[in-house]
């Protein structure tokens, strides 16, 4: 398996600095997660990006700020457990049911059509976890086309500019 | 500030919020009963992995188990891309119907742990949970004070409908009340992130792919060993992923084991942090302890009654709270009262020497004792201060003494008059410490200490008449002690008694010749519980309290000793003509249908406690009456002595038939008279001790209870008869009184 740092690392010196903004090459990653109306609390959202195999690159957002339930958000958690800043800069609180989640991120031009997903994990109190909640692949042709969750996600969509 | 202090406020402010928490709780309670109703539980010696096996037979789709705590089964799969929870019966792995989290709606625990204001709201529910715990202890410190420490907790609680309550209920709930304000404090620590629960990131585990298919689920070693009691969760390794595994989460830990090989691929062991959560989850909650619950659900809504009879409390200390008319300012005073009283009825009295001294044209200003000081205007001081309980300091005056101690002595002279009960082996023991620290300090004073016993207006006004001798000035205190709300009470019915032959020995009595004594039965009029608990109304009262007879034309309550208790239906006394008084020719004068106004005074060191011991009851005259209401409740058939004495048994042996009627019914054990005015009569009742020395030695041997009631003279033979008899067993009278085994009601 690999390690997700060296994969960070090494995704990071070939496709330029993927959260430098600044820097050429790089596209802006708007990801809108409609949740349904599932009648439950908040639901705690992980969306993470991960390579062609499989392996954690970084995590684009986690919404639900309390640690005691980041155990809920079992693939997150598993696959992102070598990054110890995982979180820093890119938490939020919980989303409610049938609102929306609105998250940006600045990507590498490279990371788009190379096989890599865009993954979110989701779970909400007293209800079933669902890690892989849904897993949609960075495409471009994916891009605008809104995609059903399994259990909390109404629908994902993800533009890029 | 001391704990009632503490208490209050904390009461008043937290105690409301916990009030909602409170009922919150208890329906939240509702929820692990419900479920554990419905529970179809696994049997103690089902393994997980057949467990597993009979679930994939009836849900092939499955892809996690959860075992509730109520022990009902839970799985979890897919149907298409429907997701489905489903409750399945162990036994056979049959789906039983859908599985929904709870009966409540959601709010309800959000209310119960955030108030619905989300992160803030759960730090200001932990912030009452904290008050709550807070609450618990300072209210076991006042309960721990006010029964008289951890031996006495289960005793007779007395006061108004409020203060019984509130006692009883906290008797009951407080260690639970302490508890659960202790878990909700460990669960708040680890939902707001101040203790982390699990062991750092999860292992890094992979099922090797080694060309085999997966491996059954009934030949996973670990799955085998593992009984369904202790899962928690089991999740299933997905189909679309061929490196994934399954892994359990049970009491112990969690494991991860290969899909293939079978292994077990890590295995983690819970945290400490977590076992303890795991325990205050289910203290808390009651989750797969239905009866806990229940017991959790009653605690959270007796919240709601502690608050009630707290507020009502609160209250009613504040309409007694003193009110001193006439104050000078302290600077411009000539003479300072500093006042320690427990019930109020002190302040009164500072009161009728304020205004005695204002009439003589002094400045005066009254204060509480706490703040005593003197200046350059003042010329007298005088200390009012009432003892409570067995010889503290009343609440407010707890530190005075220990202030006073730090002050260097002025010139003015500082007396203290101390108002106690002489009833109490400790009469007056904080007026007497003050007395003590005052002369030790080197503060001169007016008067030597004076002892009022039981409020009397009298005493005080003598004690007037020598304070005007040595001002050198004209000073009367009439004080007219303010008399609590009275009750009409309605008399039933009456027995008279015709009194002492010599005072008819001259002229025969004529058949309507007044009595000279009558047992008389009142009753009362019904009372509504919202006037009971604001304590309006008639207080409940035990044979062996003070009933106050407040005469027409007089403002003084006169007190006499009650037969009956509350249970029995009736209130009943026995009253004595006495030469030109007031109250008992207004008594004796009464008819049936006639009413008096009458109040409830508790009279707890006289009250018998509950107890198996035998009973001593000595009784002269009408003083047999609260001895009779003894006998009269005696349903348990407590082995009572009674020993009476009278003057002539045709005339004044109150309670004789009945006494009779008591002995066969076994409520009385036996019964010793004595009679001073007829031949042969016996004497005295003093005499009657003395008779029965030897089988009272034993009595008093095996733990005996005494109770003594009537005249001071007629107690203090007693007194004398019981030392002399009971030196051979090297005890005195004062030693019983100290162990509270020893009590008199003297008139």
């Amino acid at each position: 398996m690999h390690n997700p740092l060296m994969t960070t690392l090494a995704a990071a010196s070939a496709l330029a600095m993927s959260t430098l903004p600044s820097l050429a090459h790089s596209r802006q990653l708007t990801l809108t997660a409609q949740l349904k109306n599932y009648g439950g609390d908040g639901a705690y959202l992980a969306a993470y990006l991960t390579d062609a195999k499989g392996a954690y690159v970084r995590t684009l957002w986690v919404a639900g700020g309390k640690a005691k339930y980041h155990t809920h958000l079992s693939d997150w958690k598993r696959l992102s457990s070598g990054d110890t800043k995982r979180l820093d800069g890119v938490s939020g609180a919980s989303v409610g049911a049938g609102r929306a989640l609105k998250v940006t991120a600045e990507l590498a031009d490279a990371l788009i059509d190379a096989g890599y997903e865009i993954r979110i994990d989701a779970a909400a109190e007293d209800m079933r976890d669902s890690p892989s909640e849904i897993r949609v692949p960075l495409s471009a042709a994916n891009a605008g086309k809104p995609q059903a969750g399994k259990q909390f996600i109404q629908s994902l969509t993800f533009q890029l500019q | 500030m001391g704990w009632k202090d503490v208490h209050r406020w904390l009461g008043l402010t937290a105690g409301t919020l916990a009030v909602v928490l409170g009922l919150g709780g208890a329906i939240l309670a509702f929820d692990p009963v419900q479920q554990s109703w419905q529970a179809t539980a696994a049997p103690s010696d089902l393994s997980a992995a057949t467990l597993v096996e009979r679930v994939t037979r009836s849900i092939p789709a499955a892809q996690e188990i959860r075992r509730l705590p109520s022990g009902a089964i839970v799985v979890f799969s897919f149907v298409g891309d429907q997701a489905q929870a489903t409750y399945v019966d162990p036994a056979d792995g049959r789906v039983l119907g859908p599985w929904q989290p709870s009966a409540l709606p959601r709010w309800v625990k959000n209310l119960h742990r955030s108030l619905l204001l989300g992160d803030a709201g759960r730090w200001g529910a932990a912030g009452i949970a904290l008050g709550v715990g807070l609450l618990s202890v300072s209210g076991l410190v006042l309960l721990l004070r006010r029964m008289g420490g951890w031996r006495r907790l289960a005793a007779r609680v007395r006061g108004s409908l409020a203060q019984r309550v509130h006692v009883v209920v906290g008797r009951v709930v407080l260690a639970v009340l302490t508890l659960t304000s202790l878990t909700a404090l460990t669960m708040s620590a680890s939902t707001l992130g101040l203790v982390a629960l699990d062991a750092g990131a999860e292992p890094e585990v992979l099922s090797v792919a080694t060309g085999q298919a997966a491996l059954p689920v009934a030949q996973l070693a670990m799955l085998q060993s593992l009984p369904v009691q202790d899962v928690r969760r089991l999740n299933f390794p997905a189909d679309a992923d061929p490196e994934d595994t399954w892994k359990v989460i049970t009491v112990q830990g969690e494991g991860w084991i290969d899909r293939y090989a079978g292994r077990t691929l890590a295995w983690r062991d819970s945290t400490p942090a977590q076992r303890i959560y795991d325990w205050a989850l289910v203290l808390h909650t009651g989750e797969g302890a239905w009866p806990w619950a229940v017991v959790l659900g009653l605690v959270g809504a007796c919240v709601l009654v502690f608050w009630l009879s707290g507020v009502v409390m609160w209250w009613q200390a504040r309409q007694q709270a003193p009110h001193i008319t006439g104050n000078s300012p302290l600077a411009q005073a000539d003479v300072l009262i500093f006042v320690a009283s427990e019930g109020g009825s002190t302040w009164g009295f500072a009161q009728t020497l304020q205004d005695a001294l204002r009439q003589g044209g002094h400045r005066v200003h009254t204060a509480a004792l706490e703040n005593f000081e003197t200046t350059a205007t003042t010329r007298q001081v005088f200390v009012l201060a009432a003892t409570y309980g067995d010889g503290q300091a009343p609440a407010h005056a707890s530190h005075a003494l220990a202030h006073i101690a730090k002050l260097s002595p002025g010139a003015v002279p500082v007396t203290v008059l101390g108002f106690g009960d002489r009833q109490f082996p400790a009469f007056c023991a904080f007026a007497v410490a003050l007395e003590q620290t005052l002369r030790a300090q080197g503060w001169p004073t007016l008067l030597p200490l004076e002892r009022i016993h039981q409020q009397s207006s009298q005493q005080f006004a003598r004690w007037g008449q020598t304070l005007a001798q040595a001002l050198g000035e004209p000073l009367v205190l009439d004080h007219v002690p303010r008399v609590p709300l009275t009750t009409a009470l309605t008399l039933v019915s009456r027995q008279d008694f015709a009194g002492p032959r010599e005072s008819n020995l001259q002229a025969p009595q004529a058949p309507q010749a007044p009595p000279a004594a009558a047992i008389l039965r009142f009753s009362w009029p019904a009372q509504g519980p919202g006037a009971r608990l604001r304590g309006l109304g008639l207080a409940r009262f035990a044979a062996g309290d003070l009933v106050g007879i407040v005469a027409p034309g007089s403002a003084v309550p006169r007190y006499y000793s009650l037969a009956s208790g509350w249970e029995d239906g009736f209130l009943e006394i026995c009253a004595r003509q006495m030469p030109g008084g007031l109250c008992s020719t207004h008594l004796l004068g009464l008819q049936p249908g006639d009413r008096i106004a009458a109040f409830i005074r508790a009279n707890p060191g006289f009250a018998l406690p509950r107890t198996r011991r035998p009973v001593v009851l000595v009784g002269a005259g009408t003083g047999v009456a609260p001895l009779a209401g003894f006998i009269r409740r005696n349903d348990r058939h407590i082995p009572m002595h009674l020993y009476f004495g009278g003057r002539d048994p045709a005339r004044d042996f109150y309670f004789g038939p009945e006494i009779q009627r008591w002995i066969g019914e076994g409520r009385l054990e036996t019964v010793h008279t004595a009679f001073s005015r007829v031949p042969d009569g016996g004497g005295y009742v003093q005499d009657a001790l003395r008779n029965d020395a030897a089988r009272l030695r034993g009595l008093v041997a095996q733990g005996a209870i005494l109770r003594v009631c009537g005249s001071r003279a007629m107690a203090h033979g007693v007194t004398e008869a019981l030392d002399a008899l009971l030196a051979p067993l090297h005890l005195t009278v004062q030693q019983l009184k100290a162990k509270e085994r020893y009590a008199e009601d003297i008139f």
